[in-house]
């Protein structure tokens, strides 16, 4: 899995390419941790280009979610078409997440 | 069944009185083309005006009834769609032999035949499907697609002395073809509904304009009663023990043909179509075989179901039933009223190959759709591109093909024969070789999901099975083999065991260790957060919803989990 990060105005977008299992997801949850330690920081997960996301994955963006609240912190995803969409349903994580259709839209909500 | 966005009226639909009326007439309007069919058989076995003109009377009614026993949606005969017959060039070739040999009652005799062998063959084409995997049905209809679009060429190119190459024929069928794209593509509504139509009238009017209808055109026009009932006398029926090998490879060729329509028709009611319906398929090849029959009876041509038509349906958006039901009210109305079925015959070249070109469009894209829909491999590949290569050689290099043996002329006389043929043989040859079973030994220290992954895509490909099958099977493969490695901590080696067949794959994962759970209640978002065990609990449950079937043995310290998914 690769990890690229880019700031977008006050927007942090964190684009995830690869796969999400139990190997790679504890690096993700690290980073995504640390952001969202910071007060109200703004966060745009992008995952157009994952190939795969397996419990360990969600598990990540579950806590992730629960301490973006904790700190007033904004987590949007984007890019959640395809196969990986069909594990977010099956797991019936759709509503549980801010997902954008766009990553500018995700932005936008966002900031 | 969900109505795909692009459809207007699906098959279920009822659409408003008026575009179930238009749409029957606009069917028939591209169905008169064919009509050319029966009439070169007629004029091939030396028959009179009147004759010829019968057997297109009666050829409207066989197919008014074709139409409506192939819309039946329950029962053994109808696959339920709107894909209506029409007569064919399957059959034009062994007709025009069975003409030159016995006259129309051999015609009529072998036309008999070859329908009772299309019937035959719907009863065993659930026990042929294997045979008959969804690349070669859309590989059928890609090259009835070339077919219909190379008639259209010549039709276009080599129009006859009736109306020759020239300016006129060449404005006429610009602004028939023109008229149809644009209706289709940038209008809306009745005037997307009727592109065709509209399409061809204004052809009509555009050669009236530029005087492109000659006088012989008008002489056949009134020579026609106005009104006059189908005469049912024909020279009875003959048979031929040399003929039975021509017709049988049309009749293969056309139940094949009708495989790949009604497999079309239920693709463009379906947005969430997965796999070929045999039921309808079987059905509508029973109806097609009794149309044929019905055709020898009464004395006409053999009929197939309309590929053309299905296109045209797929460009409008129309699909529902009840068109069938207009078609064939049409259709009987212009069999007792000559002068109308001789103006379609009339139909100028210009405004013939249009139509065609126009239909063939939709039609190839609608094969290559459904070839695509299946992952290829070197062997499937193969199957397509040399079926093909084979299909073109006729085209290109027909002289090559004419001195072949009299008895191999049935197999090399068509390039849709041949391209079939060679598929089928293609697809039985490349089936040695396929193991159905394929298994993979991981060690839980040096598991590679990419690698696991890659294993269930080759076979996945080896199999020709579907991608979205292979894509759930993918992911079940690897979270399990996540989940068992973190939690059921097994002793040894996992075996994974992956079987296919073209109704089921199976994938099998076993260890020596504790079973792993798969629990039907999805674990609350604080168990997964909380604790590795809620997050294997979660892998459980998405693994248990993924596949269409779930089970779990543990026998001996060994536990096996089989996840069973339909194809």
């Amino acid at each position: 899995m690769d990890l690229r990060e880019e700031q977008v105005g006050g927007v942090t977008v964190v684009q995830i390419k690869g796969r999400l299992d139990s190997t790679t997801s504890p690096t993700l949850g690290e980073r995504l941790s640390a952001m969202l330690g910071a007060a109200k920081a703004r966060i745009v997960v992008d995952f157009s280009q994952l190939e795969y996301i397996s419990s360990a994955g969600f598990r990540v963006l579950l806590q992730a979610a629960k301490r973006a609240d904790q700190n007033a912190a904004k987590l949007v995803l984007c890019g959640v078409s395809g196969k990986v969409r069909q594990l977010f349903e099956l797991g019936g994580f759709l509503d549980l997440f801010a997902i954008s259709a766009s990553r500018d839209e995700a932005i936008t909500s966002a900031g | 069944m969900r109505k795909p966005p692009n459809i207007v009226y699906g098959v279920e639909d009822r659409p408003p009185p008026g575009v179930t009326a238009f749409s029957g007439i606009q069917h028939v309007g591209l169905m008169s083309i064919n009509l050319v069919y029966p009439v070169l058989i007629a004029r091939e076995a030396g028959s009179s005006p009147e004759t010829v003109v019968q057997i297109v009377s009666l050829i409207m009614i066989v197919l008014a009834l074709g139409a409506i026993l192939q819309a039946f949606p329950r029962g053994p005969i109808g696959s339920g769609f709107l894909c209506q017959p029409v007569p064919t060039a399957a059959y034009l070739l062994p007709s025009l032999l069975a003409a030159r040999e016995g006259g129309l009652a051999l015609v009529f005799g072998m036309t008999i035949a070859a329908g009772l062998m299309e019937i035959a063959l719907a009863r065993g084409l659930r026990f042929l499907r294997p045979w008959f995997p969804p690349e070669i049905a859309g590989l059928v209809i890609v090259l009835i697609g070339m077919t219909t679009a190379a008639v259209g060429l010549r039709t276009l190119l080599e129009p006859g002395t009736a109306a020759p190459l020239g300016p006129t024929h060449a404005l006429v069928a610009f602004v028939t073809l023109g008229t149809m794209i644009a209706l289709n593509v940038w209008s809306k509504g009745v005037l997307r509904l009727f592109c065709v139509l509209v399409g061809m009238i204004a052809g009509y009017l555009a050669t009236a304009i530029l005087g492109g209808f000659t006088g012989v055109d008008a002489m056949t026009l009134g020579a026609e009663p106005f009104l006059a009932i189908p005469s049912l006398r024909h020279p009875g029926w003959s048979f031929s023990p040399e003929l039975v090998l021509p017709f049988a490879v049309a009749a293969v060729a056309a139940t094949l043909k009708t495989a790949g329509n009604v497999t079309t028709c239920q693709k463009l009611n379906d947005a969430d179509w997965k796999r070929a319906d045999m039921r309808s398929i079987s059905g509508g090849v029973v109806a097609d075989g009794l149309a044929t029959v019905t055709a020898g009876v009464v004395g006409a041509s053999g009929v197939n179901s309309a590929t053309m038509n299905v296109g045209l349906a797929s460009a409008t958006g129309v699909l529902s039933r009840r068109v069938a039901y207009s078609v064939a009210g049409t259709l009987v109305v212009l069999a007792f009223f000559p002068k109308l079925g001789i103006a379609l015959y009339l139909m100028p070249p210009s405004v013939a190959g249009a139509a065609l070109l126009f239909a063939a469009s939709f039609i190839i894209v609608n094969g290559f759709e459904i070839m695509t829909s299946r992952l290829l491999d070197a062997r499937k590949t193969f199957v397509i591109g040399l079926s093909f290569i084979a299909a073109l050689a006729i085209d290109f290099y027909p002289h090559a093909f004419r001195n072949f043996p009299e008895w191999a002329q049935p197999f090399v006389g068509s390039s849709l024969v041949l391209g079939i043929l060679s598929a089928l043989l293609l697809n039985m040859l490349f089936r040695f070789g396929v193991r159905t079973t394929r298994s993979l030994v991981v060690e839980p220290g040096s598991i590679d999901a990419v690698a696991i992954e890659g294993f269930i895509e080759a076979q996945g490909a080896a199999w020709g099975a579907r991608r979205d099958v292979i894509d759930r099977a993918s992911f079940n493969l690897a979270q399990s083999i996540e989940a068992i490695v973190e939690g059921c901590h097994p002793e040894g080696a996992l075996t994974i065991e992956a079987s296919f067949d073209e109704f089921n794959l199976d994938v099998r994962v076993s260890y020596v260790g504790p079973p792993l759970e798969l629990p039907e209640k999805r674990p609350t978002n604080e168990e997964i957060m909380e604790s590795d065990e809620g997050q294997r609990r979660l892998a459980g449950f998405m693994l248990r919803r993924y596949a269409d079937r779930v089970s779990s043995t543990h026998r001996g310290g060994r536990s096996t989990i089989l996840f069973h998914f339909d194809h």
